[in-house]
């Protein structure tokens, strides 16, 4: 078969498979939510009809104020009674956390612009900070690959392993350190610092943050009356950008480890490669490999005239 | 056939916001050099550098953002602050049989249930379930993508746990996709532009412009089929504004996905037939939207990787120039420095052949010429072989009579730049 005709049959083969997934994960969510849903639905009907029945109110009023609510609810407001005056989703740290959460794509959702020119503004700076940010973190990873990469791979590979084993035993061991520094251990402190919070909830948030789903049903230092917010919020703020670059430094080396094993050429796709070389390469240091890799630069969407 | 390779493909945000668009699929050899290992002690020293005004750069625009932020929202914020505040007083205040403590209650309870994904309002029978089948297979799609607007997430220990580890599987598998998908429509792109470009190269238009106005067409027609037109139609279905159709467009094909706006939320009962269709077309919007974004915002990040390089060169150059500069105040401080300890080595010669005349003259004892020890002789000689040598120098930057230069002795008193005191010793040794 030809390369061309192979690359569509397994494209379709993907989009096949894609769809398969979602139906798969729609079944088990569905029958694992469902039911809590209806049991909530009834507790919310039941305390609804308790307190029409004990009180004077009128169903129509009662359905114009928890509107009401709702629509507050959803722009962010806080109905909290016991929040302070001056506490504020947009105070200074705030806000940040909130700019954070755009750049990093995260996008918990806890609060959200309300203003026209918010939102504008919004698309603007997401339109900007996205790649900026994507930017610096490949930035980061690509200093960070000889450290933590490189050199104990070279190590492994110097006490008589072989290349194969020395990556698989490499990634291995950087998952795990990934696991416990990552992700248990802010786990075990979001669960002590946040109430409420089981370690499994804890758990539960840092894997979404960190792979930037950020579905928000779990967001860290939100509460008015916490203590020390603008620090914990700092400190979140930190959290997430260091376990971003760990979780990409992560898919490199599980990449480079799949190149090794033979998984990418099989499954027809491009092998890891230093894709960040020239950027910052001294000329000194350009010899006729990395000339040769600069030959075979891509050309962008601007650039097709180069084919 | 270009020669490009995909993105790295096991994780979407990489393979969307790599620094280079790559466009297909064929793979690509790459050479899994050391050359990381065999440079990296002396070149990651200049890396570390540029990494950390990269990182302030971003702190800065975090707090540029927060402020614009801040700035914009709070009074929105304060003035729907106010107005739940007072909506609560005036349900006290009319219906005085509810006290203030149940009316928390019920805000309480229902904030959960908003919480929960449960709508709270009008009766529950004639609403649809966040969870049935079609919505179920939506929020699966926005935790593959990342998007994860948030509307309706898993509240069961289960249903956490699976979350996870589907995702931990998904979110690959949708990398691979994206890339695929990119790979298309980057090729699809690629033609129409190859068309265009050959009717433009007819007017005889340089390469840069040509490459201008591909990529201007690029985000022209991109934003037209992937973001107007969506916006258009949500517009329509959603009943959002326009401004609001836009912002949702971008949070989503970004995937920060906040869940502010979500389509596909308005289900139930008085839905039309033909949303049965909406959902799946809006999934498949957003998988092709997200390739198209995906290329957009690399763009983005080679212009920020242009311009820093291009900032890097000039500062290069100027460093350079710098470093010229140096080099030749230096030297040129150097040569003065010789001439100066030649020159006052020159004036004590000067002196001690003066004062040697003079006693000569005046017929003091020869042991004066003593003082000339053969180390000295040796060192004058030396000097003078030395002087010679630096003769041109010193005769371009002097200005030394011609006559003066031809003699031999006085050659020595021509190097200094005091023409008087030359003239008066070239008599005294010319009387010898």
């Amino acid at each position: 078969m030809n390369p061309l005709g192979r690359s569509w049959l397994l494209l379709s083969g993907f989009v096949l498979f894609y769809v398969i997934y979602l139906l798969f994960g729609g079944l088990v969510f569905s029958s694992l939510e469902r039911p809590v849903e209806e049991q909530l639905r009834r507790d919310l009907d039941a305390l609804k009809r308790r307190f029409l029945n004990q009180s004077c109110v009128s169903a129509a009023a009662l359905e114009h104020f928890v509107g009401q609510v709702l629509a507050a609810n959803r722009y962010g407001v806080a109905v909290n009674p016991n929040a302070s005056s001056d506490a504020s989703n947009w105070d200074l740290t705030s806000a940040m956390f909130f700019a954070n959460t755009l750049v990093t794509t995260v996008g918990y959702g806890h609060t959200t612009p309300l203003s026209d020119v918010g939102k504008v503004f919004s698309i603007v700076y997401a339109l900007l900070g996205v790649p900026f940010t994507m930017l610096v973190l490949t930035a980061c990873v690509q200093r960070l690959m000889y450290p933590l990469v490189a050199a104990p791979l070279h190590q492994l590979q110097r006490c008589g392993l072989e290349a194969r084993p020395a990556a698989g035993v490499h990634f291995l061991s950087l998952l795990t350190l990934v696991l416990l520094c990552l992700f248990a251990a802010p786990a075990a402190v979001f669960s002590a610092l946040e109430g409420g919070w089981s370690f499994l909830d804890g758990f539960y948030f840092c894997f979404i943050s960190l792979c930037t789903i950020g579905l928000g049903d779990f967001v860290p230092a939100a509460k008015p009356e916490q203590d020390f917010k603008q620090l914990y919020q700092v400190a979140v703020m930190v959290y997430l950008f260091v376990g971003l670059m760990m979780m990409y430094l992560l898919l490199r080396t599980f990449h480079k480890m799949a190149d090794l094993h033979g998984l990418t050429t099989f499954l027809q796709l491009p092998r890891c490669e230093e894709s960040d070389q020239e950027e910052d390469r001294e000329p000194i240091v350009e010899n006729g490999q990395s000339a040769a890799a600069a030959a075979q630069k891509r050309p962008s969407y601007n650039s097709i005239s180069d084919r | 056939m270009s020669t490009v390779a995909a993105p790295d493909l096991l994780d979407p945000k990489c393979a969307a916001h790599n620094s280079k668009p790559r466009l297909s699929f064929s793979a690509k050899p790459a050479a899994l050099t050391c050359e990381d290992e065999r440079d990296g002690g002396r070149v990651s020293v200049m890396r570390w550098k540029t990494v950390s005004a990269i990182f302030f750069l971003v702190v800065v625009y975090l707090v540029i953002g927060a402020t614009v932020f801040r700035f914009l929202e709070q009074p929105h914020e304060s003035s729907h602050k106010l107005a739940i505040l007072a909506q609560k007083l005036e349900f006290l205040a009319v219906h005085g049989c509810v006290n203030s403590s149940d009316l928390e209650d019920l805000v309480q309870q229902v904030v959960s249930a908003i919480r929960a994904g449960v709508n709270p309002s009008g009766k529950s029978s004639n609403q649809s379930s966040l969870w049935d089948l079609s919505s179920s297979f939506f929020f699966a799609g926005t935790v593959i993508t990342t998007i994860g607007f948030g509307n309706t997430s898993p509240h069961t220990e289960g249903g956490r746990i699976f979350c996870m580890v589907y995702a931990l599987m998904g979110i690959p598998l949708f990398g691979f996709l994206l890339a695929g998908v990119g790979d298309q429509l980057g090729t699809i792109f690629g033609k129409g532009i190859a068309k265009v470009e050959k009717t433009i190269v007819k007017w005889k238009v340089s390469q840069t412009k040509i490459r201008v106005i591909s990529t201007l067409l690029f985000i022209l027609f991109g934003c037209l089929i992937f973001v107007a037109l969506p916006a258009v139609i949500f517009k329509h279905i959603e009943g959002w504004s326009a401004l609001e159709s836009t912002y949702f467009v971008v949070i989503t094909l970004t995937t920060i996905g906040f869940g502010d706006f979500v389509a596909g939320e308005k289900g139930g009962s008085e839905s039309p037939e033909y949303l049965k269709y909406y959902k799946p077309v809006v999934w498949f919007w957003i998988l092709v939207g997200l390739a198209y974004f995906a290329a957009v915002l690399s763009m983005i990040g080679d212009w920020f990787r242009a311009i820093s390089k291009k900032t890097k060169e000039e500062v290069g150059e100027f460093r350079a120039h710098a470093a010229e500069w140096t080099a030749n105040v230096s030297a040129e401080f150097k040569e003065t420095r010789r001439r100066l300890s030649v020159d006052i080595y020159d004036r004590f010669q000067r002196a001690a052949s003066i004062k040697r005349k003079l006693s000569s003259e005046l017929g003091i004892n020869a042991s004066v010429n003593q003082e000339m020890t053969p180390g000295k002789r040796a060192l004058s000689a030396n000097l003078g072989e030395e002087r010679e040598a630096y003769a041109n120098l010193t005769l371009s930057l002097t200005p030394v009579p011609a006559a003066l230069s031809a003699n031999g002795s006085l050659f020595l008193n021509g190097l200094s730049p005091d023409f008087a005191q030359r003239l008066e010793v070239a008599v005294v040794e010319n009387s010898q």
